[in-house]
């Protein structure tokens, strides 16, 4: 219960920043709010939120995958290279998802079935994709998609102010969050992630939970590659390389455990809201590119600090204790 | 090779003739590794004999190899540092230009200042870890982009040139001591000194103690923070001393200078045998883990194969060596391992039971599961200790 309690904190406590960083930059620079400012933050954020979305499903199962970058580009490459061979963009799109999935799929058998730390096999991933991306362009790029793609990148709702693709993520956000929150594989995620052990004794299908969250990692790093071919018009071997960090970041900053087991999906949006107005706020006040990169790292460590200070807090005290506690019984030493 | 300290106490003396014993280190089978690889490239690569060559490789590792020893050390304590690319650049960039204003400043001076700066902001990593009690992972992914922020703060859009150099840091490849130069010398006695510390102090025992079960350190009265502190400490030092090394070597030092090198370093100790879970390999490993990955870069690079198919070669090499590694450790570590579930019983957090380390390496037991099972049920997380991977 302390811990449904202590997750309510953290979605506020993101909200709270969200305010600050809003209330300060728009006293910055009022342009902060201006419809336009908002519309290119959306815009420019679609790929950051997709693969942070992604990859949360993975470090909520106690994983991760740092090769989510690699596989947006590998798909980016894939799309774009059908799309030039006479394929419809959409059919194209379709094809790419399908091999986000798949080399979702191969991070999975090499972590899940061969019992491999993921940290080490999807380091080698992450190469051997942007690798074959780079095999397939042979350093060229690919330009000028079609208005379709382009409208679903950048374009407006016809008659209102809103992005299609803001709409896009928002129904993927609540598709990922009902699963992860409100289905039976988001409860096995939730128990695999907490203790693999106790969920493989008490019938949870350990492998297959895992495995899957690989795959959703794999396809949604597809999905922002759609997002990102149809936003900059562009594909390269190399994009999006440096979207990885800000995309774990979002999702430890969104209150997900790097050690697994906890963490809510709308939490890590929240982060992604407030990641990106920061970064908004910041060039509005004359912060250079990279020097603004600081300040995530200031503001992870923020995060993380509060939190494990609210830990610290003497009401939580005795919920905490009581693993290492059992543990000492367990190895039969003191006590 | 290493096995862990203190449980091995109460193992069964298992008698093993000292080639077997020699065969169940992973550095021999890299030595055999890095010895074929040779042989076949003089054999079958023309330009791989062209004179200059060798050395090349060996200048080309030298960096990584005192990156990697240090990340062995930290991913050894259990920990992982993500960081040291952006320490590597910061000092690059910092030690390199004090050194050039700083008339009088000789090798000395300048290792001293290099060694002093990385440990400095290893230790801002080690203050994340223990006091603020971050995960390795998280904590230096938040440095990573701190450091590399100061980075860019600092150097400003400008660069430093090898002309701003002393001579001694500016001319450490063109100069040359019994056929090597300077920079691989430094490798060399780095990764002795690190590989001894590892094997023979209490010091380094300790480590791979607090690295293969935390609490059973704990227990044993191990003091698991300091060691955090010292370890991250050793690691940002040897980043540092790479860095400023990296200003002789390449002699244009910008924003980007160590880019993505914690990968590489990291990369070299898992080729290496050095397991992300903790407790096992070594640094004389991650030192021939790090000349391998050089050897096989250089090997494609003369074959005048793509960077791009080099990339993806290199990838699936550490994917390789990771689930060699595993099968390798599964297999010697049998018999051991059943010896022991039977007599000790020792438990092991349950990530454990899902990979194990490298060949030959964790002599703790993998026991059955089933008595931790039912006490670790509790949904709580916070004190969960598990490895940083």
């Amino acid at each position: 219960m302390s811990r449904l309690r202590s997750l309510g904190r953290w979605e506020t406590g993101l909200l709270v920043m969200i305010a600050i960083v809003v209330v300060v930059g728009q006293a910055i620079s009022p342009d902060l709010l201006s419809t336009y400012n908002l519309q290119t933050i959306a815009i420019n954020n679609t790929v950051l939120a997709c693969l942070a979305l992604g990859v949360a499903p993975v470090i909520i199962a106690a994983d991760i995958d740092i090769s989510i970058a690699s596989s947006l580009a590998l798909c980016g490459v894939f799309m774009a290279k059908l799309w030039g061979g006479g394929m419809n963009i959409w059919l194209a799109a379709l094809c790419a998802i399908g091999l986000g999935g798949v080399l979702g799929l191969i991070n999975g058998v090499f972590v899940v079935l061969l019992d491999l730390p993921s940290l080490a096999v999807t380091l080698g991933t992450m190469g051997a994709y942007t690798g074959v991306a780079f095999l397939i362009l042979k350093g060229a790029a690919i330009v000028d998609f079609p208005n379709g793609l382009l409208n679903l990148g950048s374009g407006l709702i016809p008659g209102t102010q809103i992005e299609i693709s803001s709409v896009v993520v928002l129904g993927l956000l609540v598709g990922l969050t009902f699963l992860v929150h409100a289905s039976p594989y988001g409860r096995s995620l939730f128990a695999v992630g907490a203790n693999r052990q106790a969920a493989l004794f008490s019938g949870i299908a350990v492998i297959r939970t895992r495995m899957i969250a690989f795959v959703i990692a794999g396809v949604f790093a597809a999905l922002a590659a759609i997002f990102y071919l149809g936003n900059y018009d562009s594909v390269q071997a190399n994009i999006a390389s440096d979207q990885l960090l800000p995309a774990i970041t979002a999702v430890i900053l969104g209150g997900v455990s790097a050690y697994g087991g906890t963490g809510t999906i709308p939490g890590v949006v929240l982060a992604v809201i407030l990641l990106s107005l920061l970064e908004s706020a910041l060039g509005l006040a004359g912060v250079s590119g990279q020097a603004q990169t600081i300040a995530v790292g200031v503001l992870l460590i923020i995060a993380i600090g509060a939190g494990a200070v609210i830990q610290a807090l003497p009401g939580m005290r005795r919920a905490t204790r009581r693993v290492p506690d059992s543990e000492t019984g367990e190895l039969g030493v003191g006590h | 090779m290493s096995a862990v300290a203190p449980p091995t106490a109460a193992q069964p003396v298992r008698r093993r003739s000292p080639v077997d014993r020699l065969l169940h280190h992973n550095e021999t089978g890299l030595i055999g590794l890095i010895v074929l690889v040779t042989v076949i490239a003089e054999a079958a690569v023309p330009a791989f004999r062209a004179s200059g060559n060798d050395t090349q490789i060996l200048d080309n590792a030298a960096l990584v190899m005192i990156v990697a020893v240090g990340e062995a050390l930290v991913i050894t304590a259990r920990q992982i540092d993500l960081s040291v690319g952006a320490i590597l650049g910061l000092n690059a960039y910092l030690v390199g230009s004090a050194v050039g204003h700083i008339g009088f400043a000789g090798p000395l001076v300048g290792t001293v200042m290099a060694l002093a700066l990385g440990a400095l902001l290893g230790l801002g990593n080690g203050i994340l870890i223990e006091r603020v009690k971050m995960p390795a992972i998280i904590a230096t992914l938040a440095t990573l982009s701190i450091y590399g922020g100061l980075q860019v703060v600092v150097t400003h859009g400008s660069q430093l040139y090898s002309s701003q150099l002393p001579g001694w840091l500016g001319n450490i490849l063109s100069t040359s001591w019994l056929g090597l130069s300077p920079l691989v010398w430094a490798a060399i006695v780095v990764v002795v000194i690190v590989a001894l510390v590892a094997r023979y102090t209490p010091w380094g025992r300790d480590i791979y103690a607090i690295g293969s079960n935390p609490e059973a350190a704990a227990y044993l009265g191990l003091r698991a923070g300091r060691r955090t502190y010292q370890a991250f400490a050793a690691c940002g030092a040897l980043a540092g001393l790479a860095g400023m090394l990296y200003a002789g070597q390449y002699g244009n030092v910008d924003a980007t200078a160590g880019a993505n090198f914690e990968l590489t370093a990291i990369a070299a100790a898992v080729i290496g045998g050095v397991s992300l879970f903790g407790g096992s390999g070594s640094p004389l490993g991650a030192a021939l883990g790090a000349l391998l990955l050089t050897e096989i870069e250089n090997i494609l690079a003369v074959l005048k194969i793509s960077i791009f198919a080099q990339q993806t070669l290199q990838g699936a090499a550490i994917v390789i060596a990771v689930a060699a590694y595993s099968l390798l450790s599964r297999r010697l570590n049998r018999p051991v391992r059943r010896s022991l579930r039977v007599e000790a019983g020792q438990s092991r957090p349950p990530d454990q039971l899902a990979a194990e380390g490298p060949a030959g390496t964790s002599t703790l037991a993998r026991s059955e599961p089933v008595s931790d099972s039912v006490s670790e049920q509790l949904p709580d997380r916070v004190t969960r200790k598990e490895p940083s991977a």
